[in-house]
């Protein structure tokens, strides 16, 4: 065998030694650093991505994007009215919580994200968010949309993140279904074709009743997801040997997904 | 040499770059379209021996800290200590053995044969994915306690598609490097006979 060979050889089973030693700190660091190198072509992409379907979708006209943006302004001014009043409410409910000895609710500080790339990969769902260290973001945060929960952040870098989408069967969200005592942990399968991506709830309980419709909400136990987040809705729901399996429509529709919002911490 | 190796190493991390941006087959169950693979093949059949482990090694690594998942395994709501799904370097392994075998056919490219070479990138990129499977059953068996082995159609044509699709790919992707490998003025003939000399 020539010398360039042997040494590379020994280079290489040096590399794959020192990776397998690293452990999970150094291996996100590698990640972490991949991620951060990797970003601003992911950016640029997406950015073209979007100009590719702005064309496709057709350029509108002046008088349409007039009509547009005086819906919005009426849809803006709804919504800080309905925003007003829920706050009023939230202040009288959290009152009313202090009066009973409740505890209070919790406002979350949300900032929000773009999605710049999906996994590329077969067996993982993930995506690539916009935001990282540098505006606060950090590992483990919950990731939510308006109609319900999207995942958490695992690995970040200063302008990145990745988030592991529910439908991810790595992603375990304990979760609780409404207007039951049922709780059980819910995570994506395996399995799921190309289509809508598979989300499965196991639940401890084979004397479960559970009905197609019901709503499941995260259970806040963990300490990752806060308490009431809707995760989907029970599709269908199987008595098993040991415990009981539902099959979950997400609520968020999660191959389509463009903006999220990270939950940072507490207002 | 000197340009076609470092050029062969930008063509992978574009590739990569490129396969965030399309998106699953639905025909084949949402196979994915891997691209790196098939790029390295023809790196593994173009380059020396020790050349095809650089690439090997960039390509694993990279894979691996692209697919990187730490994860907090849990048992019933309790949630264990984080780790590692998959440790990275074993993607380099992959790539090196899988590399070997096509640079062992390298004589059979020199003569300007490409039949036989497309035809294992696309096995050998569906024994990747297979690979990727097969770990992830293993780990995740140890990890979750409802975990299971499962093998239906839809991971099978997942396995399978990505195969098919490298196969498609692999005679376009082979002359776009070839004709890459032309403007940096790189010969793999030529290199490797004089490999053969030194």
């Amino acid at each position: 065998m020539k010398r360039a060979n042997i040494v590379a050889l020994v280079a290489v089973a040096g590399i794959v030694l020192a990776l397998f030693f690293l452990g999970t700190g150094g291996a996100q660091r590698i990640q972490s650093m991949a991620l951060g190198i990797i970003s601003p072509f992911l950016r640029s992409g997406s950015g073209l991505e979007k100009k590719v379907t702005a064309i496709r979708q057709g350029l509108k006209s002046l008088a349409e994007l007039e009509r547009e943006a005086e819906q919005l302004r009426v849809r803006n001014k709804e919504l800080e009215a309905v925003n007003t009043t829920l706050r009023d409410l939230e202040s009288e409910n959290n009152r009313l919580r202090r009066a009973l000895q409740y505890r209070e609710r919790e406002i979350f500080r949300l900032i929000p994200a773009q999605i710049i790339a999906r996994d590329a990969s077969t067996w993982w769902n993930t995506v690539k968010i916009d935001r990282g260290s540098d505006d606060g973001i950090a590992s483990e945060m919950p990731v939510l949309t308006e109609t319900g929960l999207v995942g958490k952040v695992t690995t970040v870098s200063a302008s990145s993140a990745i988030v592991v989408l529910i439908s991810d069967e790595n992603c375990k969200v304990a979760a609780r279904v409404e207007g039951t005592r049922e709780q059980g942990i819910v995570s994506g399968q395996r399995d799921s074709g190309a289509g809508m991506p598979q989300v499965g709830m196991w639940v401890r309980s084979k004397l479960a009743k559970l009905e197609p419709g019901q709503k499941v909400y995260s259970s806040g136990v963990g300490g990752v997801y806060p308490s009431g987040l809707l995760i989907g809705t029970i599709r269908d729901f199987k008595v098993r040997e040991l415990d009981a399996y539902a099959t979950l429509n997400p609520a968020v529709e999660l191959t389509t997904l463009e903006d999220v919002f990270v939950v940072t911490g507490k207002k | 040499m000197t340009a076609f190796l470092p050029a062969l190493i930008f063509v992978c991390f574009l590739s990569v770059v490129a396969g965030h941006f399309i998106p699953p087959l639905p025909i084949m169950e949402g196979a994915r379209v891997l691209l790196m693979p098939v790029v390295f093949f023809f790196g593994a059949l173009a380059l020396p021996f020790w050349g095809m482990l650089v690439l090997a090694t960039f390509c694993g690594l990279l894979w691996d800290a692209m697919t990187l998942q730490v994860i907090t395994p849990m048992i019933g709501e309790t949630a264990m200590m984080k780790t590692v799904e998959i440790i990275p370097g074993w993607s380099i392994i992959l790539y090196a053995v899988l590399g070997s075998v096509m640079n062992g056919f390298q004589p059979l490219y020199l003569r300007g044969r490409w039949e036989i070479h497309t035809l294992m990138s696309g096995i050998f990129t569906a024994l990747i994915v297979l690979a990727e499977f097969l770990l992830i059953s293993v780990r995740r068996a140890a990890f979750y306690e409802d975990a299971a082995f499962l093998f239906n159609a839809s991971i099978g044509w997942r396995i399978l598609g990505a195969g098919i699709v490298a196969l498609i790919l692999a005679p376009f992707v082979y002359w776009a490097l070839s004709v890459l490998a032309g403007l940096v003025g790189y010969d793999a003939a030529e290199v490797l006979r004089r490999e053969e000399e030194s």
